[in-house]
């Protein structure tokens, strides 16, 4: 018992301090979502009519929809380019030191300054467009700034969180101890065997998790959006900080925090299963 | 061993392309940062007409960058100073004890890592507007130290698990006070964790935006709100260039010394041993 | 089973050579063990044999085929890892049952060979846990029955005991020695413990720099040590150097005999329990330790000190005198070693 409370005092400071921030923060944003402390005074109980409101909305699908899609993106295209270097890079050798320091070296670039080089180097004016034209690709220089594909976002995240996806999976790939892999060789498993019986099921749990937390960081993203999205559409985030901002509406920018958490959870657990589907599938083949 | 030619020839190759990925955005700033503000640099001309550190010294007196510098640059070592001392206690435990539940704590502490950052920004404000709080800079500091907590904790609670307890021992044994025991025994394992901990706080403070944005609109800035100022609607690109170059280039700096102490805090450098 | 010839093979790590020319035979069915300090290329070798290092020089053969060039997987060959390495995420059966689906073994037939091991291994209550739910011991029985599975003509160990307490280890060196009798395969075991090594094997290579320096069965290497270093390894060794005059040599303890040719610098050596008490040598006990059925007595007489070892119930005490003698059957002729 005392030591209950001894470990209790002990975590109050740092979990207990989080969890009291975050438990506000979360319950506030479901609380205006159900109608509760509405500031613009109309009214004040539980009700459903800001969620009548805002899933009634053309503009809140588009950026749900656009937001999954920037997400999941991301994530797979992340995953898919860090996971085979990751491999390569599993054993040392000349020059991979270096490769991997800058592989990581995104990571020290602040999201918002990503954005703005990224502008900068794709812009009218910028380094592609110069060097296209220089070149005599192009005749003249194009317009690739917030494309409606949202290549350039997605881009972004790909930059930003590949190292990201990287360390997680580099992380995992060198647990696998050398003596496991010589073993399965000596057993008769071939590359490909040894890539789809040993690797991929020990790796799994990385690849989940790197994919989970790219989608989650992905599909709250704002300043991407604002900065090098297409004007036409919103993403979440952005959708929710203008409902909130612009328009005040504190209530309906509740409903679509929610629901954005909706689409975290869901897209979390999506990924998961699918991750563990492929790699049933691959161990399965003979 | 065996020397393979693929590997030399492809990493060669990733590292041109990396080279390239990097110097080429980074080099366009500093070009855009120097653009002479009496002659624009515009379609056709390859380089700019002519280079100065004119907008330099232009936005430092005439924008609210310095206030803006000063704000992020004074939150960011209370709030690494605050989530350093916060995440002590929860670190010990994570770190030398073992109690029931512990693992579901460890999960839960990383809770504000997963939330989307606007969310919290937003409903922190909603909160804090609810309560009639209405002073900015504090309830940033405060937005901060917890929303950076979780790293703190989890590099500290790494350090105190690298404490020899028959280190701990041999001091109490030798009749040390409990001051003693921790300066001896637990202050020199502890201290990289400790300034990695402060650095990565300071550092991500320094370029948290969600929070500072939502909670300190309309006119609280930080480093990053200015530069979003200068990326949105009002889209002036040499001004842009200049703060991402102040924003990124000492947090660069600053991250490559914390890898450095990261290195350290590992049990080998300890120990001694490998 | 199969008859393992390794011929001349030489491994170079940049400017280190780790093995220099070993010439190597493992008869069909035997058990060969190489033996040697850490450092001496055992592992190395045994590496080779598996093929997970291409040698710079040399060649291997399976039962007259030459396997040099062929990878791991292709090899008729099982290895039991220090580490065990076994597959974290497949349980006890479907680590044991790997190779035989690598290998396309039929269904019916893995499975046939899986009950067989788990029964014959003591793991039928285990066969469905992951490696990390077991015992040390167990792990190491589940390595074996997976190298075994894939019914290999050549099971090769990589020290496989090391990990194990000492009781353990006695107990499953019986076992690995007793299946091996039993199911019949051809041993390439790699051991720094000498005592393992005289106890399992046919034959004994004991390695140093790379270099076999002596390989034969354990009594041989064990009575007729040809260099300082077997004498020194294997067993406890009592060495002298000096001129051998017509069978006699002159030591601070007194003249040993021994039937060999004389020779102007000549070193030979005998083993502790090989002294017999009374006789003409002698010298002051310096260090008595008793060890239950026997005595270590350590004697000097001048710069030499020398260790016997007699019979328990004898009472000796430090500062004694000793009187003891060497029969020349039990005194060897050294060569000089090939790494002098």
């Amino acid at each position: 018992m005392r030591n209950a409370i001894r470990i209790g005092l002990l975590l109050a400071p740092g979990v207990g301090l989080v969890l009291a921030f975050m438990g506000a923060v979360l319950y506030r944003a479901v609380a205006q979502a159900f109608g509760l402390y509405d500031f613009s005074g109309t009214s004040d109980g539980l009700s459903l009519a800001h969620w009548q409101d805002v899933l009634t909305t053309k503009r809140f699908w588009r950026a749900f929809q656009w937001s999954a899609y920037i997400a999941a993106s991301s994530a797979v295209i992340a995953v898919a380019l860090a996971y085979p270097i990751a491999l390569w890079l599993r054993k040392p050798f000349r020059g991979s030191l270096i490769l991997s320091a800058m592989l990581k070296a995104p990571l020290l670039v602040p999201g918002l300054v990503a954005a703005f080089l990224l502008v900068n180097v794709i812009s009218y004016h910028g380094f592609v467009n110069e060097f296209l034209v220089w070149a005599g690709v192009w005749a003249e220089p194009r317009r690739m700034q917030n494309d409606s594909n949202g290549f350039a976002i997605i881009g972004l995240q790909v930059w930003k969180q590949m190292p990201f996806a990287f360390l997680l999976l580099s992380g995992a790939v060198q647990a696998i101890p050398d003596p496991v892999l010589n073993a399965a060789q000596d057993l008769g498993a071939g590359k490909f065997a040894r890539f789809r019986k040993i690797i991929l099921p020990l790796t799994t749990k990385a690849m989940q998790a790197a994919l989970v937390l790219i989608f989650i960081g992905a599909a709250g993203d704002f300043s991407f959006q604002t900065v090098a999205g297409p004007p036409s559409v919103n993403s979440m985030a952005s959708y929710m900080a203008s409902l909130q901002g612009s328009e005040g509406d504190w209530n309906g920018a509740a409903v679509v925090a929610v629901m954005l958490m909706a689409l975290s959870l869901f897209g979390a657990i999506g990924l998961t299963a699918l991750v563990q589907l492929i790699t049933r599938t691959l161990g399965r083949l003979a | 061993m065996r020397k393979s030619p693929f590997n030399t020839i492809l990493s060669g190759l990733l590292i041109a392309v990396m080279t390239v990925w990097l110097a080429v955005p980074f080099g366009m700033a500093l070009l855009w940062s120097l653009v002479d503000p009496s002659q624009a640099w515009s379609y056709p001309d390859i380089l700019p007409p002519k280079l100065s550190f004119e907008r330099w010294s232009l936005m430092w007196d005439s924008t609210s960058l310095p206030i803006a510098m000063f704000n992020s640059y004074s939150l960011a070592p209370m709030a690494g100073v605050g989530a350093v001392l916060l995440a002590m206690p929860t670190a010990y435990a994570f770190g030398r004890l073992e109690f029931k539940g512990k693992a579901v704590w460890q999960t839960l502490v990383l809770v504000p890592l997963i939330m989307p950052g606007f969310v919290t920004a937003i409903f922190f404000a909603s909160l804090l507007f609810s309560m009639g709080f209405f002073a900015r800079y504090p309830a940033i500091l405060v937005g901060h130290v917890v929303m950076l907590l979780p790293y703190a904790v989890r590099i500290l609670s790494v350090s105190f698990s690298l404490v020899r307890q028959d280190v701990v021992n041999a001091a109490r044994d030798l009749g040390a006070s409990p001051i003693s025991v921790f300066r001896v025994a637990y202050l020199p394992v502890l201290k990289p964790g400790i300034f990695a901990a402060f650095l990565i706080v300071f550092i991500l403070s320094i370029e948290e935006f969600a929070l500072a944005f939502v909670v300190g609109s309309p006119d609280f800035t930080t480093i990053p709100t200015i530069l979003y100022s200068y990326l949105g609607y009002n889209f002036i690109r040499p001004n842009a260039a200049v703060v991402a170059l102040i924003l990124v280039v000492p947090n660069v700096i600053l991250m490559l010394i914390l890898e450095r102490l990261l290195q350290s805090a590992n049990p080998a450098g300890i120990s001694g041993k490998g | 089973m199969a008859r393992l010839v390794a011929e001349d093979i030489a491994v170079r790590f940049g400017t280190f050579e780790a093995l220099r020319g070993v010439d190597l035979t493992a008869e069909s069915g035997s058990f060969v063990t190489l033996l040697g300090p850490s450092g001496c290329g055992k592992t190395t070798l045994l590496n080779v044999i598996a093929g997970f290092l291409q040698p710079s020089r040399g060649r291997l053969a399976v039962d007259g085929k030459d396997i040099t060039a062929l990878p791991p997987e292709a090899r008729d060959s099982a290895m039991c890892f220090q580490s065990y390495a076994l597959f974290p995420h497949l349980s006890v059966a479907d680590n044991i049952a790997f190779g035989p689906r690598q290998k396309r073994v039929a269904r019916d037939e893995t499975v046939r060979r899986v009950d067989g091991l788990v029964r014959q291994l003591g793991l039928v209550d285990h066969a469905g846990k992951l490696p990390n739910a077991l015992s040390g011991g167990q792990q190491q029985r589940v390595a074996l029955a997976r190298a075994l599975a894939v019914a290999p003509g050549l099971v090769l160990f990589d020290e496989p005991l090391s990990n194990l307490d000492a009781k353990l280890r006695d107990q499953v060196r019986n076992e690995i020695r007793a299946l091996q009798r039993d199911v019949g395969f051809t041993a390439i075991y790699v051991t720094h413990d000498q005592a393992e090594a005289l106890a399992l094997s046919d034959m004994v290579c004991l390695m140093n720099k790379g270099v076999i320096e002596q390989k034969g069965a354990p009594r041989d290497i064990y009575f007729r040590p040809r260099t300082r270093f077997v004498a020194d390894f294997i067993g406890a060794a009592n060495l002298h150097r000096g001129k051998l005059c017509g069978g006699a040599m002159s030591t601070p303890l007194g003249v040993l005999h021994c039937c060999h040719e004389d020779g102007e610098d000549v070193e030979i050596c005998w083993r502790p329990e090989a002294a017999r008490l009374g006789g003409d040598l002698s010298g002051t006990v310096k260090a008595v330790a008793f060890q239950g059925a026997h005595v270590d007595v350590f004697v000097s007489a001048g710069p030499e000190t020398v260790r016997l070892q007699v019979p328990g119930e004898l009472n000796v005490s430090i500062g004694d005198t000793l009187q003891f003698s060497v029969p020349p059957e039990g005194v060897i002729a050294l060569e000089a070693s090939a790494n002098a």
